[in-house]
């Protein structure tokens, strides 16, 4: 298996001496679709976020198709090709929809316009709401924003996609539009990376499983064998507390 | 890791500030109708009291010219090198940063007229001082220029509050703003130009507005520098006419007319770049 996230030994303080990320190795095959889970504070969020550089670490290497993570010219090609989802959507709130998704491909990809809002337009449809592209993001519910936010890392045909939370700000009812969305774009063979507990999705699309805590990878595996049979204490602790709904 | 707030979001954050009042057409009309009477009781005065009325908006038209000249671009380098000060404070560069910080600092507690006092008749005398000490002609014997000096005063301290307004206007716009642009490959340059400071400009156009206004008032500090201004042509006049109650009542309404109609431009502007439905 061609790894095409490479992982070695990262460590990352916050200011105040914050431990944050305690020596986390990874790696992660094209195609695969892993998805991290683990209690608030326990580094998930910041490792998905080391991947393209959106955070510092202090020690370690991170490759990324195998580009390595160590100058500001190699970090803004990494980001080129990792698609990244967040926890708040963060559409450009002044842009209407159909600029969110081309603004990137003019000014990074140096697309033409026509094209930029032919590839848009395509990928509106994929995520199944092609009328709302001259909305401004104000004017969409939660699910509709971060389907447009999806749309918006497509469009630059990213080989990776990094999902941060993708559902947790949103109502019950527009978790699944979601979560469908991802569902599609595992099955067409995309390498997520995806911090969730949607246990849903994990069962239907991870290929491995993994527990975070304190700054480490204690566990690893299928769905199944995580949430079915976990081997560790503190994956067992974890578990017991959310996987009662 | 910093635990992320999980709240509940439905529309993404809102981060435009409203402007103030209720109905923004209403407060347009109320004052405009002050506009309209300050420009009326202004044209009465010109035409039924031409002696001494027209003879001082005659006198101090070209003050009127100046005015409205060193003002307007006095205000547009403002708004470049307050962006360049906004932004050098934000910088993550120490040295920067720090130069940027002290630059406010500095100029914020030195009172403008001093200022203009400085650029007019201090810089110009070490100019002349160091160009006799090496000997170097045109140095030695260099003359300011008034009306150049009153724009380098103004500007570098109105870039100093300036760019404490681009600095607030840029952080309000939410963190998440400039993760998502540079996630999708664009340089720091580039997030700034397209994402953060369309935004941000949106934010900071009243308070930008007000300084308009603010510099237009300032503008007549220049009278103290030689500069023929709409000050300096009023306070001619009333001296050699002996007219001081007619003079500062005219030169007075004046002023009024251009900071009342500014400041219904800048409102309209305001309405007009709004974006958040």
């Amino acid at each position: 298996m061609d790894a095409i996230i490479q992982i070695e030994n990262v460590h990352k303080y916050f200011r105040g001496g914050i431990h944050a990320l305690r020596g986390v190795s990874l790696e992660v095959g094209k195609g695969e679709v892993v998805v991290i889970v683990g209690p608030s504070g326990s580094g998930k969020s910041t490792l998905l976020r080391c991947i393209n550089r959106l955070e510092q670490y202090e020690e370690g290497k991170i490759v990324v198709d195998g580009i390595p993570l160590d100058s500001a010219a190699n970090i803004n090609a990494v980001r080129q090709e990792v698609g990244m989802v967040f926890q708040s959507f963060n559409l450009f709130s002044h842009m209407r929809v159909i600029d969110n998704l081309t603004l990137a491909q003019r000014v990074v990809r140096k697309r033409p316009l026509e094209e930029a809002k032919a590839v848009g337009m395509d990928l509106l449809a994929k995520v199944g709401i092609p009328d709302k592209a001259d909305a401004f993001p104000a004017q969409l519910s939660g699910g509709q924003q971060q389907r447009v936010a999806i749309a918006r890392a497509l469009a630059m045909n990213p080989k990776i996609m990094l999902f941060d939370e993708p559902t947790s700000a949103l109502d019950p009812e527009m978790i699944n539009e979601v979560l469908e969305v991802m569902l599609d774009l595992a099955r067409e063979g995309m390498t997520m990376v995806v911090v969730s507990h949607e246990m849903g999705f994990s069962r239907a699309a991870a290929t491995r499983v993994i527990f975070m805590d304190e700054g480490q990878i204690v566990e690893q595996g299928s769905a199944t064998q995580i949430f079915g049979a976990p081997t560790q204490e503190r994956t067992k602790a974890f578990l017991s507390k959310v996987l009662h709904h | 890791m910093k635990s992320n707030p999980k709240k509940r979001v439905d529309a993404a954050p809102k981060t435009i500030i409203s402007i103030t009042g209720n109905d923004p057409n209403m407060r347009m009309d109320a004052w405009w109708w002050l506009v309209a009477a300050v420009v009326v009781v202004t044209f009465l005065l010109v035409v039924f009291q031409p002696d001494p009325y027209q003879r001082i908006l005659i006198y101090v038209l070209d003050g009127i010219g100046l005015t409205i000249g060193v003002t307007v671009i006095s205000f547009i380098l403002t708004l470049i090198a307050g962006m360049i000060g906004g932004l050098g404070r934000l910088s993550k560069n120490r040295i920067i940063s720090g130069a940027a910080s002290l630059y406010v600092e500095l100029i914020r507690g030195i009172p403008l007229l001093v200022q203009l006092m400085w650029w007019y008749f201090a810089f110009p005398a070490i100019i002349r001082d160091t160009g006799k000490a090496l000997n170097i002609g045109f140095m030695a014997n260099y003359l300011p220029d008034g009306t150049i000096m009153a724009i380098i005063g103004l500007v570098i301290c109105y870039a100093a509050y300036m760019s404490e307004i681009y600095r607030a206007g840029i952080q309000s716009i939410p963190k998440g703003q400039m993760e998502a642009a540079r996630s999708l490959g664009m340089t720091y340059v580039q997030a700034m130009r397209y994402v953060i400071l369309p935004q941000a400009i949106r934010v900071i156009l009243p308070p930008v507005g007000n300084e308009f206004v603010a510099l237009l008032k300032d503008s007549s500090l220049v009278s103290a520098v030689a500069l023929a201004d709409l000050s300096r042509r009023g306070r001619e006049f009333a001296s050699n006419q002996a007219l001081p109650i007619q003079t500062w009542m005219m030169v007075a309404l004046l002023y009024l007319i251009l900071t009342l109609v500014s400041a219904r431009i800048v409102g309209w502007i305001e309405r007009k770049t709004k974006f958040e439905r």
